[in-house]
């Protein structure tokens, strides 16, 4: 029995009953399209057409495709500042005892786990109430899950190390500082960079989420357009946002790749 | 030693060096200027953070959160709030396995021919030129779906269809069918090509090939995927909730522009049990697939 329990076809079974329990939840009853939706849906295909290409609008446009870098960039800077040192406390490398250790590495860990279990825009909304409408919001809201995140990962990655070198600067009488500074940084360097690239690519994706709550930037002035039923201004900051999104994407890849080849 | 072997290494140490200096240089440069331009031009004010007003904001608004100033017992101690919202969590989790389903679904039917080996690689299963074509589709397909949040997909569908949790879960199922959709077929790109060569010696036909070949290899890392990419709808399922989407991202958005903070920390908890709950089963379920 308790084979069956571990086994692939559990697995299975409950990945369907999942999947039945889902479809079953929803209320079908009603129309999926809602009535009066297919004349905007063909009107919003239709203005894939029609682009509003106006050089004021284009300006417009590039003007919060920077702004969304901006606040992404922002954001991702105070997530390092708050994450390296996190990290570097959460991975317990520093302390030799293991009475200092153990709550150290716990009471980090559950805090990170705090910072990064609430999604950005919820920390966004909490933030207007705090602060109001300031980019400050946006680069807060962005900083505290993804330092909870970068911190977590930086962490993983100073335990994950190899040893031997660590311990040939120990017996050299090398202080805890030193071997973190000499030996675990300079290996650990490459992964954190890598990982920190992979989320400056998620950050630019979180801030144009984020710009709902009324923050600017590109995803704010596509609700604009939406609420305006402008489909065409709708289509052309989609287009700056994709391609924004696919510039940022290739940036990240190429590196990654190139670091950890 | 000849020479040739001497130069290769330190060529290959230097390339990788340079794209990283250069990395590291523009993400300085650009987070200077993003900084600059926040501070001097887009109103950003850093002292804001310090200064004693928004502390007063911060320790009231966590003073509401905490029921503060609501008349009557807050809803955080009332059982039918508590039965309310959590048909709400239970409103969201059936949208997040729906979302993750969708994509899950899409991607197994489409994942294949978006792999190079075997669209046009040795694995092909013809020469015919189709697979090309499918091959380049389908990697368009996933890049605008990926490139695409959730939010705005939600945005964009609440208009058409109604609101509610297939609505949500269709705009959550889109954009991570894109990013499933790219990771499954890395993993094809990526798999050791030696029992699928190996089957075909042996005169296996294609489906053969795939059934015992390629997908024991695959599943079990896609199901890895898909699992991570649940843990992580099941927090954005609050996201597409705020446009309409049902669920208790509605609820939260509703209430906080209420002004109803007592129930706003009840959304909060259920939200939190829901993530830890998903995160828990998907370290069980994770160690079932492989």
């Amino acid at each position: 029995m308790r084979r069956f329990f571990e086994s692939k076809g559990f697995l299975s079974i409950l990945l369907l009953a999942a999947l039945a329990w889902s479809v079953s939840a929803v209320d079908w009853g009603r129309p999926l399209v809602h009535p009066g939706g297919v004349a905007p849906l063909l009107q919003f295909l239709a203005a894939l057409l029609k682009l509003e290409v106006s050089p004021s609008f284009l300006k417009m446009a590039l003007l919060a495709s920077w702004q969304t870098t901006a606040y992404a960039v922002a954001g991702i800077t105070l997530a390092i500042a708050l994450g390296f040192p996190l990290g570097i406390i959460a991975s317990g490398v520093l302390a030799r005892s293991q009475w200092i250790r153990r709550p150290m590495i716990l009471s980090t860990r559950f805090l990170l786990a705090i910072f990064r279990s609430v999604h950005e825009l919820v920390w966004a909304l909490l933030f207007v109430v705090a602060i109001g409408l300031s980019p400050m919001t946006a680069i807060l809201a962005l900083a505290i899950p993804y330092g909870g995140i970068l911190g977590r990962i930086y962490a993983e990655i100073f335990n994950d190390v190899p040893a031997e070198p660590l311990r040939a600067l120990r017996a050299s009488g090398c202080s805890e500082l030193k071997v973190f500074l000499y030996g675990r940084l300079p290996m650990a360097l490459p992964d954190m960079l890598s990982y920190t690239f992979y989320r400056l690519e998620c950050a630019i994706r979180a801030v144009i989420i984020m710009s709902f709550v009324g923050v600017g930037g590109l995803g704010y002035y596509i609700l604009l357009s939406l609420n305006d039923l402008l489909y065409g201004q709708t289509w052309t900051l989609l287009l700056f946002l994709i391609v924004l999104i696919l510039v940022v994407d290739m940036w990240s890849v190429t590196l990654r790749r190139r670091l950890v080849s | 030693m000849n020479k040739g072997a001497e130069i290769t290494p330190l060529t290959r140490l230097k390339r990788p060096f340079s794209l990283t200096t250069f990395s590291l240089a523009a993400f300085l440069a650009l987070a200077i200027a993003s900084w600059s331009f926040i501070i001097f031009l887009d109103n950003g004010d850093i002292l804001v953070l310090f200064s004693t007003d928004t502390w007063v904001r911060v320790t009231d608004f966590i003073g509401k959160l905490a029921g503060e100033g609501t008349e009557g017992r807050i809803a955080l101690f009332q059982l039918e709030e508590w039965a309310r919202t959590g048909k709400l969590a239970y409103d969201t989790l059936a949208m997040s396995i729906l979302a993750i389903s969708f994509a899950g679904v899409g991607v197994l039917l489409t994942f294949l021919p978006a792999a190079s080996n075997i669209a046009f690689g040795e694995l092909a299963p013809s020469r015919s030129p189709v697979w090309r074509v499918l091959f380049f589709t389908i990697r368009g397909v996933y890049m605008f779906t990926r490139a695409i949040p959730d939010l705005i997909w939600a945005m964009l569908i609440i208009f058409f269809l109604s609101p509610g949790i297939l609505a949500g879960a269709l705009a959550l199922g889109l954009h991570n069918y894109g990013i499933l959709g790219k990771l499954s077929a890395e993993i094809v790109e990526d798999m050791d090509p030696r029992p699928a060569r190996a089957l075909r010696a042996a005169g296996a036909g294609n489906f053969q090939m795939l059934a015992y070949g390629i997908m024991p290899q695959v599943l079990p890392k896609f199901f890895t995927y898909l699992l991570y990419r649940w843990e992580v709808v099941i927090r954005t399922t609050v996201v597409v909730g705020f446009v309409g989407a049902g669920g208790l991202g509605r609820e939260f958005r509703l209430a906080l522009s209420w002004f109803h903070y007592d129930e706003v920390a009840l959304l909060l908890v259920w939200y939190l049990l829901l993530v830890i709950a998903v995160d828990l089963l998907c370290a069980y379920l994770r160690r079932l697939a492989r």
